[in-house]
Order: C-alpha cells, then sequence, then structure tokens
C-alpha cells in the first residue's frame, strides 16, 4: 500500500498573487527628479567643456535666454489650449453625429471621423496652413486671420477626430439597459441622450480627453515648422543668435524637454488617478 | 440634433463664402505715415543680419537699416520675424510693408515683389571644411555630403552642379554640430559668415578653402507696384552706400567689411 506524504495536515488554497508587479504602483519620487537635474548638468557641463573658457558658460547662456523660451512655451499652451476647446466642441458634435439614427449622418460623421483620424498631424497642420487665407471678410470687416491661429486650426482637427472616437466609445460602452430604461419611461431619444447617457459618460470620457490633451500638447511643437514662433522657432533662433554654438545644442533642447515633461507629467498623474476612481468595481 | 448639424453646415458654407478678401492696397507710404508704424520682416535665426537678443527683441544689420528707415519717416518700427520660405509671400499679402531679409536678387523673384535698386548688399557662397580633407576645388565635393541650412538657394546648385548629397538642417547650430560629428566633409554656407565662424575657437582645423562663387547682390523690397515708396528706398539704400553706414554696421557686428560694400562706397561716394 502506497502512503502519500502531505506536507501539511490542512491544504489550504492560497490566494492568487499577480505575477508582475503593478504598472501603477512606479511613481516618480524626489530621488528620481535628482537624477535627472545630474543627467541635465552632466551633458551640459561637458558641453562646456568642449569650449573655450572665455565664452560665457553654458548655464548663464541658457539663464538668460529662459524667460524667453518660457514665454514662447506659454504659447505653446495657449495654442494647445484653444485646440483642445475647437476640437472639443466639434468632436463632440461628430461624435454624437456617428451615433445618429440617421443613417447618412451616421456614415458622413464616421468618413469625416476616419478620415482626419488617420492623417499625419503634421499633414493636417500644412494643409491648414496653406488652405485657409491670411484674412477674411465678413461684412466688410478684414478679419485676419494669423499663423499661429491657422496652426490652431491645423491642429484641432486630428483632436476632433479623435475627440469623436472618444464620445462614440463613451455612449457605446454604456449597458444597454440604460437606454432602454429611459425609453420606457417615455423619454424622448433627445432627453435620453442629454438627461441619461451623456451625463453618466462624462466621467468616463474624462481620462482618455485628458490623455488627449497632453499628446496635443506635445504635438504643439510641430507649428514650428510652419513658422509659429513657439518654443522650439524660438530655442532656434536662441542658438542661431549664440553664434550657432554647437556645445548648446543639448542644453537647450534638454531644457524644452524638461518643461514639457514638467507640464505634461502632472496631468498623466492625474489621469492615471482618474481612472483609478472611475474603474468600475470587481 | 438635426438642427446643430443644420447650423454648422451652414456656418461651414458661410464661412467658405468669406475666404475671398483680397487687400487693394493704393499708396503704401501713406498708409505708413497714417498708420504712425512700419512693419519690417526681418530675419531672426541670421547671425549677425538678423537675430534676437535675450529678451527676444530683433537686433543686427538689417533691423539697424529698417530703423534708419523708421526714423527717415518719423514713424515707430515694428519687427515681423521671417524665414525664406515666407518672406515674399507676407510682402505680398500685406503682412510686412519692407523686407529687409538676406534676400538674394534674382529675377524670378522681381516678377513677385519690388526689388529695390541700387542692391544693398552682397555675399557668395563657400564652404566651411576640416582642413584635413584639403579641397581644392567644388568638384572635389562630388558624391560626398556636405551640409546646408533647409531652404537656401544654393543647396540646389552645389547638388546639381557639382554632384554633392546635400543634408539640410534647421539651424546652422544643428548645421555646426553635424560637421563636427563628421557626418558631413563640409558646410555649404554665405562666405562672410564662415570667415568669421573658422576664426572662432574650436574650429582651428576648419578652413574656408574654395573660391566663392555665385557672388549675388542681395535685394531689399516692397509690395510690387509701389514705385513711390521703391523710391524712396532706392535714396535710402544710395544713402547708406555714401555714407558707409554699411561699412559701419559690418565693423560694428563684427564682419570684415565685404568688397561689394567697399565698392558700392567708392561709387556713391
Amino acid at each position: 500500500m502506497r502512503t502519500t506524504t502531505l506536507k501539511s495536515v490542512l491544504p489550504v488554497l492560497l490566494p492568487a498573487k499577480a505575477k508582475s508587479g503593478s504598472l501603477f504602483s512606479f511613481r516618480l519620487k524626489l530621488w528620481h527628479g535628482i537624477i535627472l537635474l545630474c543627467i541635465c548638468l552632466l551633458t551640459s557641463t561637458a558641453g562646456f567643456a568642449q569650449s573655450d573658457p572665455i565664452k560665457a558658460s553654458v548655464f548663464e547662456i541658457l539663464l538668460r535666454w529662459m524667460p524667453l523660451l518660457l514665454t514662447a512655451f506659454i504659447f505653446n499652451i495657449a495654442i494647445s489650449m484653444l485646440a483642445m476647446g475647437i476640437g472639443t466642441a466639434a468632436g463632440t458634435v461628430l461624435g454624437l453625429g456617428q451615433i445618429s439614427p440617421n443613417a447618412g449622418l451616421r456614415k458622413f460623421c464616421w468618413f469625416i471621423t476616419q478620415f482626419f483620424r488617420n492623417s499625419p498631424w503634421l499633414v493636417l497642420l500644412f494643409f491648414a496652413m496653406f488652405l485657409l487665407p491670411f484674412e477674411f471678410s465678413i461684412g466688410g470687416i478684414d478679419i485676419p486671420l494669423p499663423d499661429w491661429l491657422k496652426a490652431t486650426i491645423g491642429l484641432s482637427l486630428p483632436v476632433m477626430a479623435n475627440m469623436s472616437e472618444i464620445v462614440r466609445g463613451a455612449v457605446n460602452s454604456l449597458p444597454s439597459g440604460q437606454w432602454e430604461a429611459a425609453e420606457s419611461l417615455a423619454y424622448s431619444r433627445r432627453q435620453t441622450l442629454w438627461l441619461v447617457i451623456l451625463p453618466q459618460c462624462v466621467k468616463r470620457m474624462l481620462p482618455p480627453w485628458m490623455n488627449l490633451y497632453s499628446i496635443l500638447t506635445m504635438a504643439t511643437v510641430l507649428a514650428s515648422v510652419v513658422g509659429v514662433s513657439e518654443v522650439m522657432t524660438t530655442t532656434g533662433r536662441a542658438l542661431a543668435s549664440e553664434g550657432g554654438r554647437p556645445d548648446l545644442l543639448a542644453p537647450f533642447y534638454s531644457f524644452v524637454l524638461l518643461i514639457f515633461f514638467i507640464y505634461c507629467y502632472p496631468i498623466a498623474r492625474w489621469t492615471v488617478y482618474l481612472e483609478k476612481k472611475f474603474a468600475v468595481k470587481g | 440634433m438635426k438642427t446643430t448639424i443644420k447650423c454648422i453646415i451652414g456656418t461651414l458654407c458661410l464661412g467658405a463664402a468669406a475666404l475671398s478678401g483680397q487687400v487693394a492696397n493704393a499708396e503704401a507710404l501713406d498708409d505708413i505715415k497714417a498708420a504712425g508704424v512700419i512693419k519690417v520682416g526681418v530675419k531672426a535665426d541670421y547671425k549677425p543680419y538678423g537675430f534676437l537678443d535675450s529678451s527676444g527683441a530683433s537686433i543686427g544689420i538689417e533691423p539697424e537699416l529698417a530703423q534708419d528707415v523708421a526714423d527717415k519717416l518719423g514713424v515707430e518700427i515694428e519687427f515681423v520675424p521671417v524665414v525664406s520660405s515666407n518672406r515674399m509671400q507676407f510682402l505680398e499679402q500685406g503682412k510686412i510693408d519692407l523686407m529687409i531679409a538676406t534676400m538674394t536678387d534674382k529675377p524670378d523673384r522681381r516678377k513677385v515683389v519690388g526689388i529695390v535698386d541700387p542692391n544693398y548688399y552682397s555675399s557668395g557662397t563657400n564652404i566651411l571644411a576640416p582642413k584635413k580633407y584639403g579641397f581644392k576645388k567644388w568638384e572635389d565635393l562630388n558624391g560626398k555630403p556636405v551640409c546646408g541650412i533647409q531652404g537656401a538657394f544654393y543647396n540646389k546648385r552645389t547638388s546639381e552642379n557639382y554632384g554633392a548629397t546635400i543634408v539640410a538642417f534647421k539651424g546652422t547650430a544643428e548645421a555646426y554640430a553635424a560637421l563636427q560629428a563628421g557626418s558631413c566633409v563640409a558646410f555649404v554656407y554665405d562666405d562672410s559668415a564662415i570667415v568669421a565662424k573658422a576664426k572662432e575657437a574650436g574650429f582651428e582645423e576648419y578652413e574656408m578653402p574654395l573660391p566663392t562663387i555665385d557672388d549675388a547682390p542681395w535685394g531689399l523690397a516692397v509690395p510690387l507696384g509701389e514705385e513711390k515708396f521703391k523710391d524712396f528706398m532706392s535714396e535710402m539704400t544710395i544713402d547708406w552706400h555714401k555714407s558707409g553706414r554699411i561699412l559701419e554696421l559690418e565693423t560694428k557686428w563684427g564682419v570684415a567689411n565685404t568688397p561689394f560694400a567697399i565698392a558700392m562706397h567708392e561709387k556713391y561716394k
């Protein structure tokens, strides 16, 4: 007779453990910042070592240009906010059009959405820059359309298309019971949408919307390609004004990276927080 | 829902219909005086001709020339930074009244903007290359990578006539860095800028070895058809040459006096 040896008298089922660590548990701490700063310092001093000691140090130069670069960065933020506003408004309309009961309208909105969502942002930007006039007149009044506004419109096109998909996705993600319940209470379609569906969608749309904003903010530097005086253009001008010193390239572009990171990272953290908060408890 | 969509479509149509405005300029000189401000297009990335100080203001040889014009007219000045690809457009569209932006005078450009005679400046094309390569003539660049600046007209010439492969960069800093990193064997640029750069620390091993080609005059420009303004600018330019103002500015901004500026000063003295 075979005997089975059990390690434990009472075998128990242990709770399942996730094999990989949760991605959400990682976040930037103070010491990460110190490491980042050290990397910046190292690249800057490497640049400094190459150059002549008589020339102003890289830090002095960067410090001198900092106010101008930061002003230009504020311009980037303004462009991003305006483009986000236009894109969100237009995208919401387009997204609702995509779920319209009218088949023609639905197909039209679907086509517009897919067209702008699958076009490169830079191409759309050029499209807006060269197709929009520099000024137009309504009732005899000339309204100038400056380059930055054209760039904003160009950037709001892909935002609009992505927003449209976010709205459509959010509405579709709601259980159909919500629609049925509203219908049984004799709500019209418009009432159902405004009073029942959309209020529930806002929560779901917020994290992807903020993600989209983050991406848009980082894409505003594309406007430098079409000559808008934003932070990349200004950096280029500052570098040219310092006589095209190659050792300044790394510190200046690192600085631009850093300010974008400082602006976008909190948005990313907040998005994660909201995602967690709104997540359906399993 | 439907009304919203209709509204939007209606607005779009209205917008499209409104996109048909063209400015009719009567007399630029009178307009400038009436407005009390002259808008001048200058470069913002072309040291020492037009660049920025750390407060963001335009400085350099060309902004100073523009300031002379504003002083003569008794108006305020407003600098508009332009780049090679948009400077003529800006003038056509009326975004600027006057353009002094390192533009080479070319017959096809004279059809688009009113280039003022006589020319105010001139420069030629040359290369900055490490001494170790020992380039002697332009044909030596055949098949080799050469750095350049995006939008410069001599890029095409260097590649078509001499067979070089142009690697074009956004700014001079990027191009100099690429040259030092060995991404290209030479940097094709304006001769006056190269002379200054070769003297700088870190560029001891570099030289300007070839004969300057394409020595072409630069033209400042007013909108096409503005004859009165053009005559006024002609007088201004002759004054600059006569008084040696160009030579003086070259010295002030650290450029060796160019043969063209010296010759023009002799001619009008």
